[in-house]
């Protein structure tokens, strides 16, 4: 849909990958086969990587929904940028990738990132030593500066707002998903 | 002598204390400036020169004391003492900590620039130089083609001791890393190949084509009988310690015995001995790991890196001092020249045979790579030593070409080194510019490399690759059966989750209640009230706060250093990801068994601390021993720690697996099951939802963590039409190694009920 579509070898290495994920050879995933991948365990966000991939309410994941869900770290090719403003907007563009963002804080899905859901991600960020007061008071600092409209809470617009100088593109690329 | 040595001393501990003990002069008060900003200068400087310059440095003072006080050269670097003593340390350290799984994926970029591009470097460089010696005004005609080619093949070894010196300062990736660094052990056998051989032709009266055949050949031989031989003695180190359970204090030794016999027997038959240790350290790392106990993996581990910083540090002195004194003889033609040449030639070689492998890797190397390549390729301690080697009875000018080699050495090292980081930094074109620092930042920026990270997991990155796999398949059925004592699970990640398994194995049968998480819970209280603005200060003291304590990313690969061991403190990091990830779980599921059946609705949002609300989970279902230990169990015995105990409660509600089957069933299976307390819509039946999943890294876990499952109090419901039963299966064993997936399936056919 107006994107360079991903290469034949990439979804070939991405199929293996899947199999060899699927243990029960169902062809889906369980979030214990994700959670059988040993690098994942003991990343901090895990678990909401994990979920990301499952959509609301399932519990398996076929090949198309792990690959709809991996489409959003392709690079953007610079080439795509001006074509096509028609067609709908690439899964890799910027704004999905920053949807997909904040899809991992907000849990409970109200568009909103509240002091809570940003407290929950921040503890699973960062380590033993800092106590409830400091991660208190970074994660009001954190909302104050991106919060507008006074909510306490930020909502998907201020979240855009405050990472535009963040290069969200490359943070968020894989560079073989070409 | 001895006043050398503690001069020495000093300055050693000058340099390296530079690098290693400055965090701590960060906690002095503020009020203690002057003391402050020394030491800032202090931190400062190894991060802009690289260590290998002021080493050298070092070395041209105490050089210049020794030849001012005692009026004649110093001590020149005997090349014995540098190939016997000075390089095996160094090569052995790199080769053990070497990342092997990239080595290998990379394997075939790495040997083209080893063997082409050295190739080309030293023919490239002889030719042009040959060339520049027929101008007769410089005076260098009486230099044959032989002995320039000679002299080019000794300057274009890429120097491991060097790159790695250099290439500590800047922060590559790991592809680049390994890249240069593979490319520099791996041309040692060209090196060796191409000196010895154009030696031999510069003593010899007449060249036949069969000679030019016989080098080539003789190539092959070095290069893979050194890999042969040491691969063979890694062998036989991981069978060795096999057997060493009975004598633990003297493991470290055969690691350094049998790698420094390969070095030594590969030297002796004129192979390429830094291959062969390299070879053998590769082999060994794997095998003696699981063999060897804990203690001595440290030893081995601390005393590899004390012996190569000590190596490294007696290289370069002794290159700082050996520069100084008579061996030299100034040509500014032939030293200029050289120079240009090897870096043209190296500009040129990386990037024609950059073009060329880009076609045949998924991953291309962009202009930012290529350069660093190319500018990374310095020279050091191996030219130096060859260029000493030559007999001067054929090399009437031996010491036009030990000035060269010096000056270009010098070159690559101070200049390139010092000036890398800045141009790999302006090559950044992308950099988000620096506007007023939040402190948020650095959360959303960690945030994000923490998923990209994961989403990296997820695709395994490098995907299947056939003739690994069949090595891991080979590997299993009888390397590892020879060469790995069984019943050892090494790591401390292990033992940490045994020990928290029967502590709350027993909480748990005693009291139903588990220990308090104290971080997870109390963060629910909503926070009223207006945030106030913060001072600059607190904003500065919160950023510091979040550098030293948000979590490091995983990196796939450690990236060499020379000087610390970044394995442990991952291993810190991921023993406290662990660990709370299992509290999390285990709050949910003791504020799931305290709910009664009678209020499925009572929805806690906040059980699952990393999970939303509908999340539908497998349960597993575990009834384990408490006392933990199960006679009868064979070597697994010891693997149950990860189980967990759940006393289901007769009534316990649903009871629901996740299938792993071969049989097949529909989809909507699962989808019907598993509804949170929320949902009423299942006849007000309670769910009992275990989270049951565990994580189960393989990171420092030696053997896979077996599971496995007593059907002891399970009792079931029954349910309607419409809610068929799943049958309750063990859960899968979590196996790293594929084949144990085939155990695992038979395994589990044995427990399905008829």
């Amino acid at each position: 849909s107006g994107a360079k579509p991903i290469s034949h070898s990439q979804i070939t290495r991405l199929y293996s990958r899947f199999t060899s994920l699927d243990k029960g050879e169902n062809g889906t995933l369980s979030r214990e086969d994700f959670q059988r991948i040993p690098e994942l365990a003991i990343n901090p966000l895990g678990d909401r990587i994990i979920n990301a991939f499952f959509s609301e309410g399932e519990d398996q994941v076929n090949f198309r929904g792990f690959m709809r869900t991996l489409a959003h770290f392709r690079p953007i090719e610079d080439n795509e940028k001006s074509k096509d403003q028609n067609g709908p907007e690439p899964l890799n563009s910027r704004s999905n990738k920053l949807h997909f963002a904040f899809r991992l804080y907000d849990l409970d899905k109200d568009d909103k990132i509240s002091r809570d859901e940003l407290l929950q991600v921040l503890r699973m960020m960062v380590g033993v030593n800092i106590s409830d007061e400091q991660l208190g008071s970074i994660a009001d600092r954190t909302i104050q500066e991106a919060d507008q409209d006074g909510d306490c809470a930020i909502s998907f617009a201020e979240f855009v707002k405050v990472l535009e100088k963040v290069d969200v593109e490359q943070k968020m690329s894989i560079r073989f998903l070409h | 002598m001895k006043r050398m040595c503690l001069f020495l001393k000093f300055l050693c501990d000058a340099v390296h204390g530079g690098r290693g003990s400055y965090p701590d002069f960060f906690s002095l008060p503020r009020c203690h400036l002057p003391v402050r900003r020394s030491f800032h200068l202090y931190h400062k400087l190894p991060s802009i020169v690289p260590e290998s310059c002021l080493l050298i440095l070092v070395g041209l003072l105490l050089g210049g004391i020794i030849f001012g006080a005692e009026e004649k050269s110093p001590p020149v670097m005997n090349s014995d003492v540098f190939f016997l003593y000075l390089l095996p340390p160094i090569v052995l350290d790199a080769g053990y900590f070497m990342p092997t799984r990239l080595f290998f994926e990379n394997f075939g970029t790495i040997f083209w620039y080893a063997v082409v591009g050295t190739l080309w470097n030293a023919i490239g460089i002889g030719i042009s130089l040959f060339g520049i010696c027929q101008i007769s005004a410089f005076g260098l005609t009486d230099i044959t083609l032989l002995q320039n080619l000679l002299f080019g093949s000794l300057i274009s070894a890429v120097d491991p001791v060097a790159v790695l010196a250099v290439f500590e300062n800047i922060h590559v990736n790991e592809q680049l890393y390994i890249l240069v660094f593979g490319e520099s052990l791996l041309n040692d056998a060209i090196t060796v190949v191409l000196y010895n051989l154009f030696k031999s032709f510069c003593q010899m009266r007449t060249i036949q084509v069969i000679d030019i055949f016989a080098g080539i050949a003789n190539f092959f031989i070095v290069g893979i009988g050194g890999v042969l031989i040491g691969i063979l003695l890694g062998f036989v180190a991981a069978f060795t310690t096999r057997f060493t359970h009975k004598i633990r204090v003297i493991e470290p030794l055969f690691v350094f015995l049998y790698s420094y016999l390969s070095y030594i027997t590969a030297e002796m038959f004129h192979l390429s001995g830094i291959m062969a240790i390299t070879a053998c350290a590769m082999t060994m790392n794997k095998y003696v790991e699981e063999n060897v106990s804990q203690k001595s993996y440290t030893t081995i581990k601390y005393f590899m890196k004390m012996l190569s910083s000590v190596s490294e540090t007696l290289i370069f002195i002794f290159m700082g001092v050996s520069t100084v004194g008579k061996n030299h003889e100034w040509n500014w033609a032939f030293v200029s020249f050289t120079l240009l040449f090897c870096l043209i030639w190296r500009a040129l070689g990386v990037f024609v045979l950059t073009q060329i492998i880009n076609v045949f890797r998924t991953i291309p190397l962009t202009f930012k790579d290529q350069f660093i390549i190319a500018y990374g390729g310095l020279r050091g301690a191996i030219c130096f030593s060859l260029v000493f080697l030559l007999p001067p009875s054929v090399f009437p000018r031996k010491k036009l070409f030990i000035t060269a080699v010096i000056v270009v050495i010098f070159f690559t090292v101070f200049i390139q080194g010092i000036t890398i980081r800045p141009l790999v930094e302006f090559l950044d074109v992308k950099r988000s510019n620096k506007k007023q620092p939040a402190v948020s930042e650095e959360i959303y920026n960690r945030f994000f490399d923490h998923v990209k990270t994961g989403i990296e997991d997820v695709c395994g990155h490098w995907g299947h690759n056939f003739w690994r796999d069949k090595f891991k398949k080979f590997d299993n059925k009888y390397l590892r059966r020879l060469l790995i004592r069984e019943n050892q699970p090494k790591s401390s990640i292990v033992s940490l989750y045994k020990k928290l398994e029967i502590k709350h194995a027993i909480e748990m049968a005693e009291s139903g209640m588990i220990s308090k998480v104290p971080s997870s819970v109390s963060l629910s209280e909503y926070h009223e009230g207006k945030i106030k603005p913060l001072s600059p200060t607190e904003m500065e003291n919160m950023r510091e706060i979040l550098t030293k304590n948000l979590y490091q990313i995983r990196h796939r690969t450690m990236s060499y250093n020379r000087h610390s061991l970044a394995a442990d403190a991952n291993e810190k990091q991921a023993k406290e990801i662990l660990i709370r990830r299992r509290h999390s779980l285990r709050e949910s599921l003791r504020k799931t068994n305290s709910l009664s059946r009678e209020r499925p609705a009572a929805a806690n949002t906040k059980r699952f601390l990393s999970l939303p609300k509908n999340t539908k989970l497998p349960e597993k279902l575990r009834v384990r021993n408490k006392t933990s230990s199960r006679v009868g169990d064979s070597s697994d015995s010891e693997m149950d720690a990860t189980t967990t105990v759940l006393n289901l409660r007769p009534r316990a509600g649903k009871i629901l697996r996740e299938q792993r089957l071969r049989q097949q069933r529909p989809p909507s299976e699962f989808s019907m099951e598993w509804k949170n307390e929320v949902d009423g819509s299942q006849n007000g039946q309670g769910e009992q939802q275990e989270p049951g999943s565990l994580p189960q890294p393989s990171i420092g876990f030696r053997q896979p963590l077996l599971t496995r499952p007593r059907f002891g109090t399970l009792s079931r419901e029954d349910l309607t039409a419409d809610h068929e039963l799943a049958r309750p299966v063990p859960p899968p064993r979590l196996v790293r190694q594929a084949s144990q997936g085939e155990r695992q399936r038979r395994y589990l056919k044995e427990y399905q009920k008829p």
